[in-house]
């Protein structure tokens, strides 16, 4: 009966109907399923974070931040393309990231309610869950195009003080060829320290879906165990107060890059400095950290009503 | 082969039966799933896009197991959610071509897809406007676009006519019937609105709290004539009681005994008792039946919950 019904109509239309319209089309084509659609997600989400595709507000917030992230090694740039002689050595690849925290806060506390705030927002959570994904499918590729993001700030310059401290020594071949041992890691700390930062800015960003809520709640995150830990470890001399600066995310990220770039001694203002835990011990509680925020990260989104 | 089937499916949570042991086997067409507010239709749509586990029961789903199979079926299944849904800062083609690469398909086809199902849906000309500048009805066709993208072979559309005025809601109505009988998609389609399901399916699933009530086909169950319609001066109440003393079923409402009645209608009895109790016999009319009357007569108890969500 349906196909009669079916059939009755479509001769109808055909016949009554006019120019524009081609009749419906198939698809026969390839359904590429779970790889392609997590793809998909992991691309747009990230495009969504630094506003391409939409308007040029939504692009200003990130780009300024970029710009202030690459300032210390974009004058090293500067510096060895001007002064090229002798070895000037502004900014080295273990301080760096000490040297932008408060940029990598604000940035991760502004991108990060982008990348997973906004489908909560849009009540379009719905639409993902009824597709060729799973929750966690969702959640991971969220948390990559976190972690991608974060990299932009923190691979992306270490790679360009690698080329400015290469020009300085006016002999860029054998400068490379000399520190080539740095690539490790400058990889392995910008990997390290993008992944603990976005799955604490990702938790966090899950929450909720106001925007604004969740970048004072990241900031947050980062800032108030940076001074406590500060405080802590300053004013209360030696013992066991002094494990509190394994509560500052962004202390962590320090350690480990001391740990992976083997720096034995830190500047006196460091708080890694101040304390006397060996090195690996950030790696541990950074990786603790970050593995903890994952699963929280997941298990929020096993439990989010689409 | 039917398009999906359930078996004694039951969804329990703590606190109640969402669903229970419902059975329903689906041919190709246009369906509606009927039932009040909580009557379990969401939890349905939920357990068949294999969203959820069954506490009980299996069902199957163009040949997936809803239980292990939820991303393969969910690649061949739409959905169009009765909420906003719609991330307003985009444009409509670059949104619904982002839902079909989540559908799996490549990002080529999935741009041509997404002009195809716009133009479908009547938006091929607004197609590259920002969704946050579409009316009410755009954006309910714009939420079916997305349903249609990767040419699904079931979709299922929760009230698909939510917020729309009157005039919307045809147009709407028409490209559900069309989507499903010229391009042969199934679309299952939950209401609390009979007046749709009449006007629109072709088949019919009635379930309330979370029991299946009725299913069958819409021709079937509209064409019999099994009403009597009884319109008496007096007081019909009486009439009633007399009738359902003799075994049969019937209500009342207004001035008129609503009585139903399989087979010969036993006109002789209503005479007879008009004429006991004394009352004026207005008129006796065999009615056609409605979707109202599954309610009025099968259950009195979802009359009062679904009647009044129904269209003039």
């Amino acid at each position: 009966m349906t196909t009669d019904q079916g059939s009755q109509h479509a001769q109808t239309s055909d016949a009554s109907s006019s120019i524009y319209d081609l009749g419906y089309r198939r698809y026969e084509g390839a359904r590429l399923g779970r790889r392609q659609a997590v793809l998909a997600l992991y691309r747009e989400s990230l495009r969504a974070a630094f506003g391409l595709g939409r308007s040029t507000s939504a692009k200003i917030g990130p780009a300024i931040l970029i710009l202030f992230a690459l300032v210390p090694a974009l004058i090293q740039l500067a510096i060895a393309a001007l002064v090229p002689v002798g070895e000037i050595e502004l900014t080295s690849h273990h301080d760096y990231y000490g040297g932008v925290k408060f940029i990598l806060a604000l940035y991760v506390g502004i991108v990060a309610p982008d990348i997973v705030g906004r489908d909560q927002r849009n009540r379009s959570l719905t639409l993902y869950f009824t597709r060729a994904i799973t929750r966690y499918d969702y959640a991971l590729a969220k948390l990559a195009a976190m972690t991608t993001a974060v990299l932009v700030i923190t691979l992306l310059p270490q790679l360009l003080l690698f080329i400015g401290n290469a020009l300085a020594v006016d002999d860029f071949g054998g400068h490379a060829a000399e520190n080539w041992d740095l690539i490790f890691p400058i990889f392995g700390t910008a990997l390290f320290g993008s992944w603990l930062l976005a799955s604490i800015g990702t938790f966090i960003g899950a929450q909720t879906s106001q925007r604004a809520f969740a970048t004072v709640g990241i900031l947050v995150a980062f800032l108030l165990p940076l001074t406590v830990a500060l405080v802590v470890v300053q004013e209360i001399d030696g013992g066991w107060t002094d494990l509190f600066v394994f509560i500052s995310p962004l202390d962590l990220v320090d350690g480990v890059t001391y740990w992976m770039f083997r720096v034995d001694t830190q500047p006196m203002d460091s708080i890694v400095a101040m304390t006397d835990y060996a090195l690996s011990w950030y790696a541990v509680a950074g990786a603790a950290f970050g593995l903890v925020c994952t699963g929280l990260l997941l298990r929020r989104y096993r439990k989010v009503q689409a | 082969m039917p398009v999906f089937q359930t078996d004694a499916l039951s969804k329990i949570y703590p606190s109640v039966r969402a669903l229970d042991e419902l059975s329903v086997s689906i041919e190709p067409g246009i369906v509606g799933l009927v039932g009040a507010n909580g009557a379990g239709k969401s939890t349905l749509i939920k357990l068949l896009l294999g969203l959820i586990q069954p506490t009980e029961g299996d069902a199957s789903v163009l040949g997936y197991d809803i239980r292990t199979q939820g991303l393969e079926l969910r690649q061949y299944v739409g959905y169009m959610p009765e909420h906003d849904c719609l991330p307003p800062e985009v444009n409509a083609t670059e949104f619904v071509a982002h839902m079909a690469q989540i559908s799996g398909l490549p990002a080529a086809a999935a741009r041509e897809r997404a002009s195809e199902a716009l133009r479908h849906a009547g938006l091929f000309e607004a197609r590259y406007r920002q969704i946050a500048g579409y009316s009410t009805g755009m954006k309910q066709r714009a939420k079916l676009a997305q349903a249609l993208v990767h040419d699904p072979k079931l979709v299922f559309l929760d009230e698909p006519t939510n917020g729309l005025d009157p005039a919307g809601r045809d147009d709407m109505l028409d490209l559900i019937r069309r989507t499903g009988h010229e391009m042969g998609i199934t679309i299952v389609m939950a209401t609390h609105l009979l007046g749709e399901i009449e006007r629109t399916c072709d088949q019919l699933i009635v379930i309330d709290a979370g029991k299946l009530l009725h299913q069958g086909s819409v021709a079937d169950f509209t064409a019999a004539t099994e009403v009597l319609e009884i319109e008496l001066t007096g007081d019909p109440e009486a009439l009633a009681a007399r009738l359902v003393a003799a075994g049969l079923e019937a209500t009342t409402e207004g001035r008129s005994v609503y009585l139903r009645s399989d087979g010969d209608a036993p006109f002789d009895l209503v005479r007879d008792s008009v004429v006991e109790l004394g009352l004026g016999l207005v008129r006796i009319q065999q009615r056609r039946r409605t979707l109202e009357d599954l309610f009025r007569i099968e259950t009195p108890l979802a009359e009062t919950a679904l009647t009044s969500g129904v269209e003039a």
